[in-house]
């Protein structure tokens, strides 16, 4: 009886004391993201102690890089920057991306179908360094060229950002329509509606959700990319508009890259304060996505 | 036969919208490899060092960088992620604790690699004096890529049939036995083609990278604290300094030699993935 007991006992134990590391490890990432908001936040703190929120909120970009306290920081400019390449990257991205979901989904033949599929999939996976220097090599040159201006600016950035969330706005629509009732689409057609009937006004406003959280995807990879689009954007301080497609700008992760290397003092803290205006639109961006989701389940 | 006219050329738009994405990728893909080949084959450039302000110089210790940050990313990135995934999708019931996980989970999912670079240079290399070095471009990739690698293992567990855990604990396995000995070898293929696509992400990896890991190095590097720079780094430290007068031909080839490095990686996490549940299907018609 007391060995059987025993043997319960250390059983338990035994999975007890697995529980705990498997409710550790998973409780790893509570850490970093408290611990990445954290740092981040308390880096960018005399940036907002000193310069203030108007004086970040400003047009006024003047760095010292020798006497920091000395310049002026704004930070609309590449806020605005990321905000109209963004504008353009999902202009052209979500359209092309939303379209050639359909086309996976529903007209593709099979064998067309796996060879697109697997395309989108590979198109992820290049690593950004290499879409911008194509964007530097062949996009930057043709659009100067066929425009009067030096190429750099908000067109090249709309552009390579389009190419780089294709695959992530395509792949999770496709996954959204997918999800749809076979019934659905069934329905339609034996109703005597056409294709295009059917994907117009069945198939697409059922799986609206799910395109909308692709895009707001799409949104979020486009905010956050910044290798490609700092090989392309100019990186000049002055604002450029979404209607102003070619002229020179900066996003805010272009600029980041740019500044971290040798910054000092306030400027490096306003390299920080742009991470944390990058940090709140991916937190803005979730908050979404948990909206659109949780509407579905009503 | 409004209707039908419409569809007519819904369906020709479709098609064009199709071939324009995939021409996308054909182009850019072959504009890289056509400008880069040559370069990246030949055995100097492969195997050679950097020469600074001169021409003729090699990416060898980047190359190294590169798979030793890769590695040494995974090291740390698979145990917890295995870990995590197990204790959600096997343990984990849905209440308060669970679901704040996935949140926390899903936002660093979110966040842009960017302000991991941010993070991992104010906390390893400045706050624990690392310095530029590979450990801390590991660790901070590796809190990078956490949560997807998280992700498709927690998919992978959940797609094991429950007939499976019910036939092993009905035979008297504990829990965890049962993890161990029948759901974690039933989800190994899915667990491996997403570990396979993270070795490929992180290889292409440079924002979060070219500030904790380093931007140029003249040497392979030596110790986890020695400064390391990644192949997607370089090329962009490359491009921006354009200090070497055949500048171009080193980012061409360095592009060349990237893009076939990740192209190879994802085409063989496709083939483990397929292989693998090939075999595992054929063993179920077996029993």
């Amino acid at each position: 009886m007391k060995r059987i007991k025993r043997a319960i006992n250390n059983f338990q134990r035994k999975e007890v004391g697995i529980k705990i590391i498997l409710v550790t490890s998973a409780s790893l990432s509570i850490l970093a993201v408290f611990m990445i908001i954290a740092y981040i936040f308390r880096e960018s703190l005399p940036a907002i102690r000193t310069v203030g929120f108007k004086g970040l909120f400003s047009f006024n970009w003047k760095p010292e890089p020798a006497n920091p306290p000395a310049g002026s920081y704004g930070m609309l400019v590449p806020i605005i920057g990321t905000i109209s390449a963004t504008f353009w990257a999902i202009l052209f991205g979500a359209p092309l991306a939303i379209g050639t979901a359909v086309y996976i989904d529903q007209m593709a033949p099979m064998a067309i179908r796996s060879v697109i599929n697997r395309g989108i999939e590979i198109l992820a996976g290049i690593p950004s360094v290499i879409i911008g220097w194509f964007g530097l090599t062949m996009l930057v040159p043709a659009l100067r060229n066929v425009t009067a201006t030096n190429g750099f600016g908000i067109m090249a950035a709309g552009v390579v950002l389009a190419v780089m969330s294709l695959p992530t706005i395509t792949s999770i629509s496709v996954d959204a329509l997918r999800a749809l009732p076979p019934e659905l689409e069934e329905a339609s057609l034996a109703m005597g509606a056409t294709r295009w009937q059917t994907v117009s006004r069945a198939l697409l406003p059922a799986a609206r959700r799910g395109v909308l959280i692709a895009v707001i995807l799409g949104i979020g990879r486009a905010v956050g990319e910044t290798m490609a689009v700092q090989m392309v954007v100019g990186n000049a301080n002055q604002v450029a508009w979404p209607w102003e497609l070619f002229k020179p700008t900066s996003t805010l992760t272009s600029r980041i890259i740019s500044d971290i290397g040798e910054s000092t003092g306030v400027f490096r803290s306003v390299v920080y304060t742009e991470g944390l205006v990058l940090l709140i639109f991916a937190m803005v961006l979730i908050l979404a996505i948990r909206m659109v989701s949780r509407e579905r389940k009503r | 036969m409004r209707a039908k006219r419409a569809d007519r050329i819904a369906t020709v738009v479709f098609w064009i919208i199709g071939l324009v994405s995939i021409s996308i990728l054909l182009f850019i893909t072959g504009v890289i490899l056509w400008n880069g080949l040559g370069k990246a084959i030949q055995p100097s450039f492969i195997f050679g060092r950097p020469k600074g302000f001169k021409a003729g110089g090699g990416i060898w210790p980047m190359i190294v960088s590169s798979f030793y940050i890769t590695g040494l990313a995974l090291f740390v990135i698979m145990p917890i992620s295995i870990l995590s995934a197990i204790y959600l999708a096997e343990y984990a019931k849905d209440g308060r604790f669970t679901r704040f996980v996935k949140f926390c989970v899903d936002s660093l999912a979110s966040m842009p690699s960017i302000v991991f670079g941010l993070f991992g240079m104010t906390v390893f290399v400045i706050l624990f004096g690392w310095g530029y070095s590979l450990i801390a471009g590991s660790l901070t990739v590796a809190l990078l890529n956490l949560p997807t690698v998280m992700r498709s293992a927690e998919e992978s567990l959940r797609s094991v049939p429950v007939t499976y855990r019910e036939a092993s604990l009905s035979l008297g396995a504990s829990r965890w036995k049962t993890i161990r000995k029948v759901v974690l070898p039933s989800a190994t293929p899915g667990i491996l083609t997403g570990t396979m696509l993270t070795v490929g992400r992180i290889l292409g990896e440079s924002a979060a990278l070219v500030y904790t890991a380093g931007l140029v190095s003249r040497h392979v590097p030596d110790s986890l604290f020695d400064s390391a720079a990644p192949l997607a780094g370089y090329i962009w430290y490359v491009q921006t300094e354009a200090g070497a007068p055949d500048y171009r031909a080193i980012v061409d080839g360095s592009a060349a030699l990237l893009l076939v490095m990740v192209l190879v990686i994802n085409f063989g996490a496709r083939r483990i993935g397929n292989y693998y549940q090939k075999r595992t299907l054929a063993g179920e018609k077996r029993v």
